[in-house]
């Protein structure tokens, strides 16, 4: 698993404020597109490289985490050069090689609640004006994050169920459970949500938007709450 | 939106993610299993509507942003932001949108025509805007050229016009049991 901060606690790069890391990545990330020459830009992918493994994160876990995205770079880089012209190929190459190594410390140094504060604090302006409303992003951010293992349980559960009466996994026997559960619990944790008086939603904005609280409109198809709260 | 609302899209969400660690199809590339992940944004469109189902996708790409590994094969974190198929992550976005749109369009009559109604829909979005939001990131942003970039990414048209498929099957199937507006 990647993500979660991975890096070992000593890194320096864990003290740097979260925000301050993603404004330097922004800029970083428009700076070396300003940048033309191969030989300088070998030379920045080669810092970012180092600037990457100061995180202390090992070598070969560094190695697992980009080979994909560094494949995918490597068979444009050979496409653009035997098809085309290996010098601008190259170059881009290597911009882009030296964005990865920075994006990727920056992950590997902060942690998913520092991101979600930054986030947060990204969203203050405008939940100031009315645009959007920061709790209730950051309520949906927390759901999903908590509803993952739950569902993959779920999705476990049905294979196993079809498994057992000697059902080869086949996505629409797995899709169509899996969904009308998901469709059903989002009702059953509404209402729960609901009832321990989380505040109704503001008027306007994007997240906020819409009315109906009061008197919220017909559930079409309502089946209540046919799946217990369970697994938790 | 209402509580209701938002509590889809983030358990959505969380479906979308679900649906990108099983390996659901059997290949015939051992070790490159084909996930439902992109299965997931299209019944994101198409049975949520335009603005949930797009919010639930940008639900996912915010965990992508903070480092979570969501996306299929364990991939996330903020190199996935900058990589070269960012195209594809963030063209979700318009994917799911666009689907919602169509099927809300589409989605009448008996069962054959719904199906049918919904796969263009899944079609349109996850295919079609998805592939030129893909395609058009990674020729302008790698430098890699349009025509190498067309070329490069339409091997991969097959298998999601056959999840374009199957979300309609799914769509049909779910709504059957249980009826959900699109708004």
């Amino acid at each position: 698993m990647i993500g979660l901060a991975s890096a070992p606690e000593t890194s320096w790069l864990r003290r740097v404020p979260a925000g301050a890391k993603l404004g330097g990545l922004l800029v970083f990330g428009g700076a070396v597109f300003l940048i033309g020459s191969a030989t300088v830009l070998a030379f920045i992918a080669g810092a970012a490289a180092l600037f990457l493994r100061s995180t202390g994160r090992p070598a070969t876990a560094l190695a697992r985490d980009l080979a994909w995205p560094i494949g995918v770079l490597l068979f444009v880089l050979g496409a653009t050069a035997l098809l085309d012209d290996p010098g601008p190929a190259l170059v881009s190459f290597l911009r882009l090689l030296a964005i990865l190594f920075a994006a990727h410390a920056v992950t590997l140094t902060t942690t998913t609640a520092e991101l979600m504060a930054a986030i947060e604090a990204l969203l203050a302006p405008l939940d100031r004006r009315g645009l959007v409303d920061a709790g209730r992003v950051s309520l949906t951010l927390t759901l999903a994050i908590r509803f993952i293992p739950v569902i993959a349980e779920e999705a476990r559960e049905i294979r196993d169920a079809q498994a057992a009466r000697g059902l080869a996994a086949h996505p629409l026997a797995l899709a169509v459970p899996l969904a009308v559960r998901v469709l059903v619990r989002a009702e059953a944790v509404a209402d729960a949500i609901e009832a321990r008086g989380f505040a109704a939603p503001r008027n306007g904005g994007v997240i906020s938007g819409a009315v109906s609280s009061p008197g919220a409109p017909p559930r079409p198809g309502h089946m209540g709450p046919t799946i217990k709260d369970g697994n938790e | 939106m209402t509580t209701r609302d938002l509590v889809l899209v983030g358990l959505f969400a969380a479906f979308i993610v679900v649906l990108g660690m099983v390996p659901a199809i059997p290949t015939l590339v051992p070790g490159v299993p084909i996930t439902l992940q992109s299965l997931g944004v299209m019944l994101a469109g198409t049975l949520l509507g335009p603005k949930r189902g797009a919010l639930a996708v940008i639900v996912v790409i915010a965990l992508v942003g903070i480092g979570l590994p969501v996306l299929s094969g364990g991939r996330g974190g903020l190199g996935v932001y900058v990589g070269p198929t960012a195209g594809f992550l963030f063209g979700w976005i318009a994917a799911a949108f666009v689907a919602g749109v169509v099927a809300e369009m589409l989605d009448h009559g008996n069962r054959v025509r719904r199906f049918t109604g919904v796969f263009i829909a899944a079609l349109i979005g996850g295919v079609l805007v998805l592939y030129a939001a893909g395609i058009a990131w990674l020729a302008l942003y790698t430098g890699l050229g349009w025509s190498k970039a067309f070329f490069g990414s339409i091997a991969f048209v097959p298998g999601d016009a056959l999840k374009a498929a199957i979300a309609a099957l799914v769509t049909v199937g779910v709504t059957e049991n249980y009826p959900i507006a699109r708004k």
